[in-house]
């Protein structure tokens, strides 16, 4: 029953748009932590907030990197709205990561 | 103060001939690198590797970053290794890491992912080893050769604080500016292997050779080597002096009078080479041998290269050798083969998994002449030696025939390949104009280890098997005392 209104709930933040980003990172190290950053200001600057941020350590859950075939870090995987994209790095290069995320504005 | 250099530790890659060569096995807890063109083998090495290694007792994670897991598991398959098994049995991982290639770049990353995956399977079977098969493929995500340098280090490092026994696999780049991308991880590896696929005279022949062992030596010639459906089979044949067995007592000849010639017959464990024209009896003389042979109920390996086993049949029976008994009780048996069929390589590996499983006392090869058509005449002699080498240091007693064309003059090489030097007997069979017919004349040209009769002799094949007319009896036709200069008559 929840799991059907999470459904629900979740089909409806993704109508308004909403994103749902994954960031897989290998421990906390300076990559990782800007990696996060850099997700982290894009969140603001050009979805307004309309996102939501997992990360995944894949030294503490293997199985996770298994089953996304995460073969470098960091990985951001862009889960919703559909299409699925990986983008591989530290997502430094911000208009690279817009175009592949489908956002408009990659102006600076 | 200075104690010995200890030998380093090592691991057994239980590939036939391999470990010979690397003198014990790959370095336990360093690393090992395979680089080779497409085709050359690099995965089946690290797969037969791994594979033997987890059937002994140490588990071990294959990853592969370009063939597919199901692909890798039918390739081990048609080697008789069932990786699937091993897998469900804990005993092996394997990862396939293969980037789809529609993934963005986008600022630094590094293959901590991978790692990660690797080290957690490597937990949970307890690994001991590591295959990275094609590793040149994921590096290519990076697009910059300094920045694939940098994560090798790391990635060594990585190996080398887990203590794993690692073989990677890259692929040699042979075009243009890649010729130097990998060489750097020449110095970096602590072993180095390359392997080569090559064809020479139309037939393909694969190499391997060890470039460096850090603290091991090692055989440092190239070694071929083929992938039969057991794995990988190396020949390091010039690794170290032949442990041949001295030649032994007399056996039979078959025929009363070539033992009358050679005082009692040919030397157990020797090698008697027959050379003589087309249609001189050299098959006949085999199968003479072969049949007394069987008889006694020792065992005859036959490698024909000349005709089918139901020709080589009909041909005996026609000259009254049936050699039929023989195959029925398995005490006789018949490999043929066209040798433009395949490879030298191969050639032997068949001969010497016959040699393996049969167990013959004695072994025909008919006729060294055909094996120059399994390539080259370098690959011809490649294959006689080793096949020589190999059946010497088991004791096995070995005929060779060889079919030469034209009259025979003095000092001519009988073997027609230069080998003379393996061989202990030579047996010459000749035609002779005698007038309203040709005649056939036998000489023992040397025979080592044993008195022999330097008379020519004359001989007939009929359909009752060989005559000697002379009648030769043994102590008459012994050498020093006859002294005939002009041979036949």
């Amino acid at each position: 029953m929840s799991k059907s209104h999470q459904a629900k709930h979740r089909a409806r933040k993704e109508q308004r748009g909403h994103y749902l980003l994954r960031l897989f990172m290998a421990g906390n190290g300076e990559n990782s932590q800007k990696a996060l950053a850099n997700l982290r200001r894009l969140c603001h600057q050009h979805l307004n907030g309309r996102c939501t941020i997992e990360t995944v350590d894949v030294v503490k859950d293997f199985e996770a990197a298994v089953r996304n075939n995460i073969l470098v870090t960091p990985a951001l995987v862009l889960v919703a709205p559909r299409p699925r994209v990986m983008i591989l790095g530290n997502l430094s290069d911000l208009p690279k990561v817009l175009v592949a995320l489908r956002l408009p504005g990659s102006e600076s | 103060m200075h104690g010995k250099p200890r030998p380093i530790p090592k691991v057994p890659t239980r590939i036939r001939g391999l470990d010979e060569v690397l003198e014990g096995g790959l370095p336990r807890g360093r690393t090992t690198l395979a680089s080779g063109g497409p085709g050359s083998g690099k995965t089946v090495l690290g797969l037969e590797f791994l594979c033997r290694g987890a059937m002994a007792g140490e588990p071990g994670v294959f990853v592969t970053f370009e063939e597919r897991a199901e692909a890798i598991r039918k390739n081990a398959l048609s080697m008789g290794l069932d990786l699937a098994a091993l897998e469900k049995a804990g005993k092996v991982a394997v990862v396939e890491a293969r980037l789809d290639g529609e993934e963005v770049l986008s600022g630094d990353f590094d293959i901590r992912g991978v790692l990660a995956i690797v080290e957690g399977h490597a937990k949970r079977i307890r690994a001991k080893r590591v295959v990275m098969d094609a590793l040149d493929v994921l590096l290519r995500v990076y697009g910059d050769p300094q920045r694939e340098r940098n994560e090798l280090y790391r990635l060594h490092d990585w190996l080398m604080d887990r203590k794993l026994t690692s073989f990677l696999s890259v692929k040699a780049q042979l075009d243009g500016n890649m010729v130097h991308r990998y060489e750097f991880l020449d110095f970096m590896a602590d072993c180095v292997i390359r392997l080569d696929h090559r064809v020479q005279g139309q037939v393909a022949t694969r190499r391997l050779r060890v470039i460096k062992y850090r603290g091991s030596g090692f055989g440092t010639n190239e070694y071929p080597y083929v992938i039969g459906g057991h794995g990988i089979v190396l020949f390091p044949l010039t690794q170290a002096e032949l442990p041949h067995q001295p030649l032994g007592p007399k056996v039979p000849s078959g025929l009363a009078g070539l033992d009358a010639m050679m005082d009692g017959g040919f030397r157990r464990a020797a090698c008697i080479l027959m050379a003589g024209t087309s249609g001189t009896g050299k098959t006949t003389l085999a199968n003479a041998f072969a049949r007394a042979a069987c008889r006694r109920k020792e065992k005859v390996l036959y490698l024909s290269f000349e005709e089918s086993q139901e020709a080589m049949i009909a041909g005996m029976l026609s000259v009254g050798i049936d050699l039929r008994p023989a195959l029925r009780g398995k005490r006789l048996m018949v490999q043929t083969a066209l040798p433009e069929a395949m490879g030298s390589d191969n050639h032997l590996l068949r001969a010497l998994e016959a040699i393996d499983s049969f167990k013959p006392d004695h072994l025909i090869l008919d006729a060294i002449s055909a094996c120059v058509r399994m390539g080259s005449e370098s690959a011809a002699f490649d294959y006689l030696m080793r096949l020589v080498a190999v059946v010497k240091e088991r004791g096995i007693t070995c005929i060779l025939t060889n079919q030469i064309t034209g009259l025979l003059g003095g000092g001519e090489e009988l073997s027609g390949i230069g080998f003379s030097s393996v061989v202990d007997a030579v047996i010459h069979l000749r035609f002779v104009d005698a007038g309203q017919e040709i005649g056939r004349q036998i000489l023992i040209v040397k025979a080592r280890g044993s008195g022999h009769s330097n008379r020519r002799e004359s001989y007939y094949i009929t359909d009752q098997g060989i005559n000697f007319p002379n009648n030769l009896r043994l102590p008459s036709a012994r050498a020093g005392q006859a002294d005939s200069k002009d041979g036949g008559k």
